[in-house]
Protein backbone atom coordinates (compact mmCIF):
# COMPACT_ATOMS: atom_id res chain seq x y z
CA UNK A 1 0.00 0.00 0.00
CA UNK A 2 1.25 3.42 -0.85
CA UNK A 3 -0.15 6.87 -0.34
CA UNK A 4 -3.53 5.46 0.52
CA UNK A 5 -5.49 7.65 2.87
CA UNK A 6 -9.09 7.57 3.97
CA UNK A 7 -11.33 8.50 6.85
CA UNK A 8 -14.03 6.09 7.99
CA UNK A 9 -17.13 7.96 9.23
CA UNK A 10 -17.92 7.14 12.86
CA UNK A 11 -21.17 5.34 13.53
CA UNK A 12 -21.69 4.36 9.91
CA UNK A 13 -21.33 1.27 7.78
CA UNK A 14 -18.61 1.66 5.18
CA UNK A 15 -17.50 -0.65 2.41
CA UNK A 16 -14.00 -1.35 1.16
CA UNK A 17 -13.95 -2.85 -2.31
CA UNK A 18 -11.51 -3.52 -5.09
CA UNK A 19 -10.33 -6.32 -7.36
CA UNK A 20 -8.48 -9.32 -5.96
CA UNK A 21 -5.07 -8.36 -4.67
CA UNK A 22 -5.88 -4.68 -4.43
CA UNK A 23 -4.91 -4.46 -0.75
CA UNK A 24 -8.19 -4.68 1.13
CA UNK A 25 -7.13 -7.40 3.55
CA UNK A 26 -3.72 -5.78 3.85
CA UNK A 27 -5.53 -2.63 4.95
CA UNK A 28 -7.33 -4.60 7.65
CA UNK A 29 -4.06 -6.18 8.73
CA UNK A 30 -2.48 -2.75 9.05
CA UNK A 31 -5.44 -1.44 11.03
CA UNK A 32 -5.37 -4.36 13.47
CA UNK A 33 -1.62 -4.58 13.96
CA UNK A 34 -1.06 -7.89 12.18
CA UNK A 35 1.18 -5.93 9.83
CA UNK A 36 3.27 -3.01 10.91
CA UNK A 37 3.24 -0.11 8.46
CA UNK A 38 6.62 1.06 7.12
CA UNK A 39 5.27 4.57 7.37
CA UNK A 40 2.08 6.50 7.87
CA UNK A 41 -0.47 6.51 10.63
CA UNK A 42 -3.58 4.72 11.78
CA UNK A 43 -5.56 7.21 13.82
CA UNK A 44 -8.35 5.90 16.00
CA UNK A 45 -10.06 8.12 18.60
CA UNK A 46 -7.27 10.62 18.11
CA UNK A 47 -4.58 8.06 18.89
CA UNK A 48 -2.01 6.58 16.53
CA UNK A 49 -2.34 2.79 16.51
CA UNK A 50 0.54 2.14 14.12
CA UNK A 51 3.18 -0.02 15.77
CA UNK A 52 0.92 -1.33 18.52
CA UNK A 53 0.52 -5.09 19.01
CA UNK A 54 -2.71 -6.72 17.78
CA UNK A 55 -3.95 -7.47 21.30
CA UNK A 56 -3.37 -3.83 22.33
CA UNK A 57 -5.37 -2.57 19.36
CA UNK A 58 -8.14 -5.06 20.15
CA UNK A 59 -8.31 -3.79 23.71
CA UNK A 60 -8.89 -0.27 22.39
CA UNK A 61 -12.15 -1.51 20.88
CA UNK A 62 -11.16 -2.57 17.36
CA UNK A 63 -12.16 -6.06 16.32
CA UNK A 64 -12.22 -8.01 13.07
CA UNK A 65 -13.12 -11.21 11.27
CA UNK A 66 -10.97 -12.95 8.70
CA UNK A 67 -11.49 -13.63 5.01
CA UNK A 68 -10.73 -17.30 5.49
CA UNK A 69 -12.26 -18.04 8.88
CA UNK A 70 -9.88 -18.39 11.79
CA UNK A 71 -12.06 -20.01 14.39
CA UNK A 72 -10.37 -22.21 17.00
CA UNK A 73 -11.03 -25.61 15.47
CA UNK A 74 -10.46 -27.95 18.38
CA UNK A 75 -12.36 -25.82 20.82
CA UNK A 76 -16.11 -25.89 21.25
CA UNK A 77 -18.31 -23.07 20.00
CA UNK A 78 -18.77 -21.88 23.59
CA UNK A 79 -15.02 -21.99 24.24
CA UNK A 80 -14.38 -20.02 21.07
CA UNK A 81 -16.62 -17.31 22.45
CA UNK A 82 -15.27 -17.35 26.01
CA UNK A 83 -11.63 -17.20 24.93
CA UNK A 84 -12.12 -13.63 23.74
CA UNK A 85 -13.30 -12.14 27.02
CA UNK A 86 -10.57 -10.78 29.28
CA UNK A 87 -9.98 -12.54 32.58
CA UNK A 88 -11.12 -9.43 34.41
CA UNK A 89 -14.70 -9.95 33.28
CA UNK A 90 -16.67 -12.18 35.67
CA UNK A 91 -17.32 -15.68 34.32
CA UNK A 92 -21.10 -15.34 34.66
CA UNK A 93 -21.19 -12.14 32.60
CA UNK A 94 -18.97 -13.67 29.88
CA UNK A 95 -21.09 -16.82 29.70
CA UNK A 96 -24.34 -14.91 29.47
CA UNK A 97 -23.07 -12.79 26.61
CA UNK A 98 -21.63 -15.85 24.84
CA UNK A 99 -24.91 -17.75 25.12
CA UNK A 100 -26.92 -14.77 23.83
CA UNK A 101 -24.69 -14.28 20.83
CA UNK A 102 -24.55 -18.00 20.02
CA UNK A 103 -28.33 -18.17 20.16
CA UNK A 104 -28.58 -15.07 18.01
CA UNK A 105 -26.85 -16.75 15.05
CA UNK A 106 -28.77 -19.99 15.61
CA UNK A 107 -25.75 -21.94 16.81
CA UNK A 108 -27.27 -22.73 20.20
CA UNK A 109 -27.64 -26.43 19.44
CA UNK A 110 -23.95 -26.57 18.45
CA UNK A 111 -22.56 -24.81 21.50
CA UNK A 112 -20.69 -27.95 22.61
CA UNK A 113 -19.48 -28.92 19.14
CA UNK A 114 -15.91 -28.34 17.98
CA UNK A 115 -15.55 -25.22 15.88
CA UNK A 116 -13.81 -27.25 13.19
CA UNK A 117 -16.87 -29.46 12.74
CA UNK A 118 -19.15 -26.57 11.76
CA UNK A 119 -19.98 -25.88 8.14
CA UNK A 120 -18.12 -23.00 6.55
CA UNK A 121 -21.12 -20.73 6.77
CA UNK A 122 -21.59 -21.56 10.43
CA UNK A 123 -17.92 -20.85 11.04
CA UNK A 124 -18.40 -17.43 9.44
CA UNK A 125 -21.26 -16.74 11.82
CA UNK A 126 -19.30 -17.96 14.80
CA UNK A 127 -16.43 -15.71 13.86
CA UNK A 128 -18.80 -12.77 13.48
CA UNK A 129 -20.32 -13.15 16.94
CA UNK A 130 -16.97 -14.03 18.49
CA UNK A 131 -15.75 -10.63 17.33
CA UNK A 132 -18.67 -9.04 19.21
CA UNK A 133 -17.95 -10.66 22.58
CA UNK A 134 -16.23 -7.61 24.02
CA UNK A 135 -18.69 -5.04 22.65
CA UNK A 136 -16.17 -3.34 20.33
CA UNK A 137 -16.66 0.10 18.80
CA UNK A 138 -15.02 -0.48 15.43
CA UNK A 139 -15.86 -3.73 13.66
CA UNK A 140 -13.94 -4.81 10.57
CA UNK A 141 -15.61 -7.61 8.61
CA UNK A 142 -13.58 -9.37 5.93
CA UNK A 143 -16.05 -10.89 3.45
CA UNK A 144 -18.83 -11.70 5.92
CA UNK A 145 -21.22 -12.86 3.18
CA UNK A 146 -18.99 -15.45 1.50
CA UNK A 147 -20.42 -18.93 2.06
CA UNK A 148 -23.31 -17.79 4.24
CA UNK A 149 -26.80 -18.70 3.01
CA UNK A 150 -29.29 -15.96 2.15
CA UNK A 151 -31.50 -16.31 5.22
CA UNK A 152 -28.60 -16.21 7.64
CA UNK A 153 -26.96 -13.42 5.67
CA UNK A 154 -30.09 -11.30 6.00
CA UNK A 155 -30.06 -12.03 9.70
CA UNK A 156 -26.41 -11.01 9.91
CA UNK A 157 -27.00 -7.81 7.96
CA UNK A 158 -29.95 -6.90 10.16
CA UNK A 159 -27.74 -7.32 13.17
CA UNK A 160 -25.10 -5.16 11.57
CA UNK A 161 -27.61 -2.35 11.21
CA UNK A 162 -28.69 -2.78 14.80
CA UNK A 163 -25.03 -2.44 15.87
CA UNK A 164 -24.76 0.68 13.78
CA UNK A 165 -27.85 2.13 15.44
CA UNK A 166 -26.08 1.57 18.75
CA UNK A 167 -23.31 3.82 17.48
CA UNK A 168 -20.83 1.22 16.27
CA UNK A 169 -18.60 1.86 13.28
CA UNK A 170 -18.46 -0.95 10.76
CA UNK A 171 -16.22 -1.51 7.75
CA UNK A 172 -16.93 -4.36 5.34
CA UNK A 173 -14.68 -5.88 2.72
CA UNK A 174 -17.00 -7.72 0.39
CA UNK A 175 -17.22 -8.98 -3.17
CA UNK A 176 -21.01 -9.26 -3.07
CA UNK A 177 -21.98 -5.92 -4.61
CA UNK A 178 -25.58 -6.19 -3.42
CA UNK A 179 -24.36 -6.21 0.15
CA UNK A 180 -22.01 -3.32 -0.46
CA UNK A 181 -24.38 -1.13 -2.46
CA UNK A 182 -27.46 -1.71 -0.29
CA UNK A 183 -25.92 -1.55 3.14
CA UNK A 184 -22.97 0.83 3.05
CA UNK A 185 -23.27 4.58 3.34
CA UNK A 186 -19.78 5.23 2.12
CA UNK A 187 -17.59 3.17 -0.15
CA UNK A 188 -13.83 3.18 -0.66
CA UNK A 189 -12.42 1.58 -3.77
CA UNK A 190 -8.86 0.30 -3.91
CA UNK A 191 -6.68 -0.95 -6.71
CA UNK A 192 -2.97 -1.85 -6.55
CA UNK A 193 -2.70 -0.59 -2.99
CA UNK A 194 -4.09 2.87 -3.76
CA UNK A 195 -7.48 4.40 -3.13
CA UNK A 196 -8.97 5.12 -6.53
CA UNK A 197 -12.40 6.34 -5.53
CA UNK A 198 -14.55 7.22 -2.56
CA UNK A 199 -18.17 8.17 -2.16
CA UNK A 200 -21.76 7.05 -1.59
CA UNK A 201 -22.93 3.91 -3.49
CA UNK A 202 -24.74 5.71 -6.27
CA UNK A 203 -21.67 7.74 -7.11
CA UNK A 204 -19.32 4.76 -7.01
CA UNK A 205 -21.51 2.76 -9.38
CA UNK A 206 -21.13 5.47 -12.04
CA UNK A 207 -17.43 6.07 -11.44
CA UNK A 208 -15.35 5.39 -14.56
CA UNK A 209 -12.17 4.48 -12.67
CA UNK A 210 -14.01 1.89 -10.62
CA UNK A 211 -15.55 0.24 -13.65
CA UNK A 212 -12.14 0.27 -15.26
CA UNK A 213 -10.42 -1.31 -12.27
CA UNK A 214 -12.95 -4.12 -12.21
CA UNK A 215 -13.52 -4.73 -15.90
CA UNK A 216 -10.59 -3.14 -17.67
CA UNK A 217 -10.53 -0.09 -19.93
CA UNK A 218 -13.36 0.34 -22.40
CA UNK A 219 -12.30 0.15 -26.02
CA UNK B 1 -17.99 -28.53 33.57
CA UNK B 2 -20.83 -27.98 35.90
CA UNK B 3 -20.39 -27.37 39.59
CA UNK B 4 -21.65 -30.90 40.30
CA UNK B 5 -18.99 -32.41 38.06
CA UNK B 6 -16.24 -30.39 39.69
CA UNK B 7 -17.46 -31.58 43.06
CA UNK B 8 -17.51 -35.20 41.86
CA UNK B 9 -13.94 -34.89 40.60
CA UNK B 10 -12.83 -33.33 43.85
CA UNK B 11 -14.35 -36.24 45.78
CA UNK B 12 -12.58 -38.69 43.44
CA UNK B 13 -9.27 -36.94 44.00
CA UNK B 14 -9.87 -36.95 47.75
CA UNK B 15 -10.50 -40.70 47.63
CA UNK B 16 -7.25 -41.16 45.70
CA UNK B 17 -5.41 -39.10 48.29
CA UNK B 18 -6.75 -41.22 51.15
CA UNK B 19 -5.92 -44.45 49.32
CA UNK B 20 -2.38 -43.28 48.53
CA UNK B 21 -1.88 -42.23 52.14
CA UNK B 22 -2.83 -45.64 53.52
CA UNK B 23 -1.27 -47.66 50.71
CA UNK B 24 2.49 -47.63 51.54
CA UNK B 25 1.93 -49.49 54.79
CA UNK B 26 0.55 -52.41 52.81
CA UNK B 27 3.38 -52.42 50.28
CA UNK B 28 6.87 -53.84 50.06
CA UNK B 29 9.67 -51.30 49.68
CA UNK B 30 9.97 -52.16 45.99
CA UNK B 31 6.27 -51.64 45.29
CA UNK B 32 6.32 -48.42 47.27
CA UNK B 33 9.06 -47.15 44.98
CA UNK B 34 7.07 -48.22 41.98
CA UNK B 35 4.06 -46.20 43.13
CA UNK B 36 6.32 -43.22 43.88
CA UNK B 37 7.83 -43.22 40.41
CA UNK B 38 4.43 -43.68 38.80
CA UNK B 39 3.27 -40.56 40.63
CA UNK B 40 6.42 -38.77 39.53
CA UNK B 41 5.63 -39.47 35.91
CA UNK B 42 2.06 -38.26 36.44
CA UNK B 43 3.58 -34.98 37.65
CA UNK B 44 5.99 -34.79 34.71
CA UNK B 45 3.39 -35.60 32.05
CA UNK B 46 0.82 -33.18 33.51
CA UNK B 47 3.40 -30.39 33.64
CA UNK B 48 4.61 -30.98 30.09
CA UNK B 49 0.98 -30.94 29.03
CA UNK B 50 0.47 -27.37 30.29
CA UNK B 51 2.85 -25.89 27.71
CA UNK B 52 2.70 -28.60 25.07
CA UNK B 53 -0.88 -29.85 25.34
CA UNK B 54 -2.88 -26.80 26.44
CA UNK B 55 -0.70 -24.24 24.64
CA UNK B 56 0.54 -26.32 21.68
CA UNK B 57 4.27 -25.69 22.15
CA UNK B 58 5.79 -29.17 22.06
CA UNK B 59 8.82 -29.16 24.33
CA UNK B 60 11.58 -31.71 23.83
CA UNK B 61 13.66 -30.28 26.63
CA UNK B 62 11.53 -30.38 29.72
CA UNK B 63 13.96 -32.69 31.47
CA UNK B 64 16.09 -29.58 32.00
CA UNK B 65 13.78 -28.41 34.79
CA UNK B 66 13.72 -31.83 36.36
CA UNK B 67 17.52 -31.90 36.34
CA UNK B 68 17.76 -28.40 37.79
CA UNK B 69 15.49 -29.42 40.66
CA UNK B 70 17.50 -32.58 41.27
CA UNK B 71 20.76 -30.62 41.37
CA UNK B 72 19.35 -27.90 43.62
CA UNK B 73 18.39 -30.57 46.14
CA UNK B 74 21.60 -32.60 45.86
CA UNK B 75 23.96 -29.62 46.14
CA UNK B 76 22.17 -27.98 49.05
CA UNK B 77 21.81 -31.23 50.99
CA UNK B 78 25.25 -32.69 50.29
CA UNK B 79 27.41 -29.55 50.36
CA UNK B 80 25.43 -27.10 52.46
CA UNK B 81 23.78 -29.49 54.88
CA UNK B 82 20.28 -28.18 54.27
CA UNK B 83 17.23 -30.16 55.23
CA UNK B 84 15.96 -31.62 51.97
CA UNK B 85 12.41 -30.26 52.04
CA UNK B 86 13.28 -26.53 51.64
CA UNK B 87 15.62 -27.41 48.75
CA UNK B 88 12.53 -28.35 46.76
CA UNK B 89 11.36 -24.75 46.99
CA UNK B 90 14.76 -23.50 45.86
CA UNK B 91 14.64 -25.87 42.88
CA UNK B 92 11.15 -24.68 41.97
CA UNK B 93 12.12 -20.99 42.10
CA UNK B 94 15.31 -21.62 40.16
CA UNK B 95 13.44 -23.58 37.48
CA UNK B 96 10.85 -20.80 37.21
CA UNK B 97 13.56 -18.16 36.74
CA UNK B 98 15.38 -20.23 34.16
CA UNK B 99 12.08 -20.93 32.41
CA UNK B 100 11.52 -17.19 32.04
CA UNK B 101 15.04 -16.65 30.72
CA UNK B 102 14.88 -19.56 28.25
CA UNK B 103 11.21 -19.10 27.43
CA UNK B 104 11.28 -15.45 26.48
CA UNK B 105 13.41 -15.96 23.36
CA UNK B 106 12.56 -19.59 22.61
CA UNK B 107 8.77 -19.21 22.77
CA UNK B 108 9.00 -16.94 19.74
CA UNK B 109 9.77 -20.05 17.73
CA UNK B 110 6.99 -22.30 16.59
CA UNK B 111 6.45 -26.00 15.92
CA UNK B 112 9.57 -28.03 15.22
CA UNK B 113 11.84 -25.02 15.73
CA UNK B 114 10.64 -24.62 19.30
CA UNK B 115 10.96 -28.36 19.91
CA UNK B 116 14.55 -28.45 18.66
CA UNK B 117 15.49 -25.28 20.55
CA UNK B 118 14.22 -26.87 23.76
CA UNK B 119 16.18 -30.02 23.03
CA UNK B 120 19.25 -27.81 22.70
CA UNK B 121 18.42 -25.92 25.89
CA UNK B 122 18.20 -29.19 27.85
CA UNK B 123 21.47 -30.48 26.40
CA UNK B 124 23.07 -27.14 27.22
CA UNK B 125 21.91 -27.41 30.81
CA UNK B 126 23.35 -30.91 31.02
CA UNK B 127 26.69 -29.67 29.70
CA UNK B 128 26.74 -26.85 32.24
CA UNK B 129 26.04 -29.37 35.01
CA UNK B 130 28.90 -31.54 33.73
CA UNK B 131 31.43 -28.76 33.30
CA UNK B 132 30.75 -26.60 36.36
CA UNK B 133 32.84 -28.81 38.65
CA UNK B 134 33.07 -26.46 41.61
CA UNK B 135 29.29 -26.34 42.00
CA UNK B 136 28.04 -29.68 40.68
CA UNK B 137 31.04 -32.00 41.13
CA UNK B 138 30.84 -32.47 37.35
CA UNK B 139 30.70 -35.94 35.90
CA UNK B 140 31.40 -37.55 39.26
CA UNK B 141 27.88 -36.78 40.36
CA UNK B 142 26.73 -36.15 43.92
CA UNK B 143 26.01 -38.63 46.68
CA UNK B 144 23.51 -37.46 49.24
CA UNK B 145 23.80 -38.26 52.92
CA UNK B 146 20.49 -39.60 54.01
CA UNK B 147 18.35 -40.62 56.87
CA UNK B 148 15.71 -41.64 54.37
CA UNK B 149 12.88 -43.87 55.50
CA UNK B 150 11.36 -44.03 51.98
CA UNK B 151 8.11 -42.85 53.52
CA UNK B 152 9.21 -39.22 53.55
CA UNK B 153 9.86 -39.10 49.82
CA UNK B 154 6.71 -41.12 49.19
CA UNK B 155 4.51 -38.64 50.99
CA UNK B 156 6.31 -35.72 49.40
CA UNK B 157 5.53 -37.17 45.99
CA UNK B 158 1.87 -37.78 46.91
CA UNK B 159 1.60 -34.14 47.96
CA UNK B 160 3.33 -32.88 44.82
CA UNK B 161 1.14 -35.01 42.60
CA UNK B 162 -2.07 -33.82 44.25
CA UNK B 163 -0.98 -30.19 43.95
CA UNK B 164 -0.01 -30.69 40.30
CA UNK B 165 -3.34 -32.32 39.51
CA UNK B 166 -5.28 -29.53 41.20
CA UNK B 167 -3.29 -26.83 39.38
CA UNK B 168 -3.52 -28.58 35.98
CA UNK B 169 -7.23 -29.12 36.51
CA UNK B 170 -7.70 -25.50 37.55
CA UNK B 171 -5.79 -24.21 34.54
CA UNK B 172 -7.44 -26.60 32.10
CA UNK B 173 -10.98 -25.72 33.10
CA UNK B 174 -10.51 -21.98 33.44
CA UNK B 175 -10.69 -19.18 30.91
CA UNK B 176 -6.92 -18.85 31.34
CA UNK B 177 -6.66 -22.40 30.01
CA UNK B 178 -9.14 -21.69 27.23
CA UNK B 179 -6.98 -18.78 26.14
CA UNK B 180 -3.93 -21.05 26.11
CA UNK B 181 -5.96 -23.37 23.87
CA UNK B 182 -6.73 -20.43 21.59
CA UNK B 183 -2.99 -19.77 21.21
CA UNK B 184 -2.52 -23.43 20.31
CA UNK B 185 -5.30 -23.35 17.73
CA UNK B 186 -4.39 -20.09 16.01
CA UNK B 187 -1.94 -17.71 17.59
CA UNK B 188 -2.51 -14.92 15.07
CA UNK B 189 -6.26 -14.95 15.62
CA UNK B 190 -5.75 -15.20 19.38
CA UNK B 191 -3.59 -12.05 19.31
CA UNK B 192 -6.09 -10.26 17.11
CA UNK B 193 -8.77 -11.14 19.68
CA UNK B 194 -6.98 -9.51 22.56
CA UNK B 195 -4.79 -12.28 23.95
CA UNK B 196 -1.26 -11.21 24.85
CA UNK B 197 0.24 -14.46 23.57
CA UNK B 198 3.79 -13.75 24.74
CA UNK B 199 2.65 -13.27 28.30
CA UNK B 200 0.32 -16.28 28.33
CA UNK B 201 2.91 -18.58 26.80
CA UNK B 202 5.54 -17.47 29.29
CA UNK B 203 3.13 -18.04 32.19
CA UNK B 204 2.26 -21.52 30.93
CA UNK B 205 5.90 -22.37 30.31
CA UNK B 206 6.98 -21.22 33.76
CA UNK B 207 4.15 -23.12 35.42
CA UNK B 208 5.11 -26.24 33.49
CA UNK B 209 8.71 -25.93 34.70
CA UNK B 210 8.01 -25.68 38.42
CA UNK B 211 6.54 -29.11 39.17
CA UNK B 212 9.18 -31.15 37.30
CA UNK B 213 11.84 -29.31 39.32
CA UNK B 214 10.22 -30.34 42.60
CA UNK B 215 9.83 -33.90 41.27
CA UNK B 216 13.53 -33.91 40.37
CA UNK B 217 14.42 -32.81 43.90
CA UNK B 218 12.33 -35.54 45.52
CA UNK B 219 13.78 -38.08 43.13
CA UNK B 220 17.35 -37.02 44.00
CA UNK B 221 16.68 -37.50 47.70
CA UNK B 222 14.97 -40.80 46.96
CA UNK B 223 17.79 -42.39 44.95
CA UNK B 224 20.61 -40.61 46.86
CA UNK B 225 22.94 -40.32 43.92
CA UNK B 226 22.65 -38.16 40.82
CA UNK B 227 24.90 -37.35 37.90
CA UNK B 228 24.25 -35.32 34.73
CA UNK B 229 23.41 -38.21 32.36
CA UNK B 230 20.82 -39.58 34.80
CA UNK B 231 18.87 -36.41 35.56
CA UNK B 232 19.20 -34.76 32.15
CA UNK B 233 18.26 -37.95 30.35
CA UNK B 234 16.46 -37.12 27.11
CA UNK B 235 14.30 -40.20 27.50
CA UNK B 236 12.57 -38.57 30.47
CA UNK B 237 11.33 -35.79 28.16
CA UNK B 238 10.22 -38.35 25.61
CA UNK B 239 8.33 -40.21 28.34
CA UNK B 240 6.50 -36.99 29.32
CA UNK B 241 5.48 -36.39 25.73
CA UNK B 242 4.51 -39.95 25.01
CA UNK B 243 2.48 -40.38 28.19
CA UNK B 244 0.53 -37.20 27.43
CA UNK B 245 -0.02 -38.22 23.83
CA UNK B 246 -1.16 -41.71 24.72
CA UNK B 247 -3.66 -40.47 27.28
CA UNK B 248 -4.69 -37.37 25.38
CA UNK B 249 -2.77 -34.10 25.04
CA UNK B 250 -4.58 -30.99 26.11
CA UNK B 251 -6.79 -32.76 28.63
CA UNK B 252 -6.24 -33.23 32.36
CA UNK B 253 -7.07 -36.90 32.75
CA UNK B 254 -5.11 -37.90 29.62
CA UNK B 255 -1.55 -37.41 30.90
CA UNK B 256 -2.49 -39.07 34.21
CA UNK B 257 -3.85 -42.17 32.48
CA UNK B 258 -0.97 -42.21 29.99
CA UNK B 259 1.65 -41.99 32.73
CA UNK B 260 0.11 -44.81 34.76
CA UNK B 261 -0.24 -47.10 31.74
CA UNK B 262 3.18 -46.46 30.22
CA UNK B 263 5.16 -46.52 33.45
CA UNK B 264 3.47 -49.75 34.52
CA UNK B 265 4.13 -51.32 31.13
CA UNK B 266 7.76 -50.21 31.30
CA UNK B 267 8.18 -51.64 34.80
CA UNK B 268 6.65 -54.96 33.80
CA UNK B 269 8.85 -55.39 30.74
CA UNK B 270 12.25 -54.10 31.80
CA UNK B 271 12.89 -56.81 34.39
CA UNK B 272 12.84 -59.48 31.71
CA UNK B 273 13.77 -57.44 28.67
CA UNK B 274 15.99 -54.56 29.77
CA UNK B 275 15.77 -52.72 26.45
CA UNK B 276 12.28 -53.80 25.42
CA UNK B 277 10.63 -50.64 26.72
CA UNK B 278 12.83 -48.54 24.46
CA UNK B 279 11.67 -50.45 21.40
CA UNK B 280 8.13 -50.29 22.72
CA UNK B 281 8.45 -46.51 23.15
CA UNK B 282 9.48 -46.13 19.54
CA UNK B 283 6.67 -48.32 18.34
CA UNK B 284 4.17 -46.53 20.58
CA UNK B 285 5.11 -43.10 19.24
CA UNK B 286 4.43 -44.28 15.71
CA UNK B 287 1.19 -46.08 16.54
CA UNK B 288 -0.28 -43.34 18.73
CA UNK B 289 0.63 -40.60 16.24
CA UNK B 290 -0.81 -42.59 13.34
CA UNK B 291 -3.98 -44.09 14.79
CA UNK B 292 -4.76 -42.11 17.91
CA UNK B 293 -3.36 -38.61 17.56
CA UNK B 294 -5.71 -37.31 20.23
CA UNK B 295 -5.02 -40.19 22.60
CA UNK B 296 -7.34 -42.34 24.65
CA UNK B 297 -9.40 -39.36 25.74
CA UNK B 298 -9.77 -38.31 22.10
CA UNK B 299 -11.02 -41.80 21.35
CA UNK B 300 -13.51 -41.59 24.21
CA UNK B 301 -14.71 -38.22 22.91
CA UNK B 302 -15.22 -39.59 19.40
CA UNK B 303 -17.23 -42.48 20.83
CA UNK B 304 -19.38 -40.02 22.75
CA UNK B 305 -18.31 -41.27 26.19
CA UNK B 306 -16.76 -37.96 27.12
CA UNK B 307 -18.01 -34.50 26.24
CA UNK B 308 -16.03 -32.23 23.97
CA UNK B 309 -14.24 -29.24 25.38
CA UNK B 310 -13.01 -28.15 28.79
CA UNK B 311 -15.69 -25.61 29.69
CA UNK B 312 -19.35 -26.53 29.40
Amino acid sequence: MDGCSFVVPRGKISGLIGPNGSGKTTTFNLLTGLLEPDGGQVIYNGENLAGLKPYQIFRKGVTRTFQVTRIFREMTVLENMLSVTGLGVPERVARQRAEELIAFVNLGHLRSEYGGRLSYGQQKLLEFVRALMTDPDLILLDEPAAGVNRTLLQHLLDHMHRLQEQGKTIVIVEHDMNVIMNHCERIFVMDYGVKIAEGPPAEIQRDERVVEAYFGRRR
Amino acid sequence: MTRGEHLRNLVLLGACAVALTILPHALTVYRRSFVLFTMMYVVLALSWNIISGFTGYTSFGHVAFYGIGAYACAILVADYRWHWIPTLGVGAVLAALIAVVIGYPVLRLKGPYFAIAMLGAAEGTRVVATVWDSLTHGGLGISLPSAETSLETYYAMVTLMLVTIVVAYGVGHSRFGIRLNAIREDEVAAEALGINATLYKLAAFTLSAVFPAVAGGIQAYKVLYIDPPAVFFVQITIAMALMSMLGGKGTVIGPIVGAVILYTAQELTWVNFPTAHLIAYGLFIVLVARFMPRGLVGLAIDRGWVRKGMIH
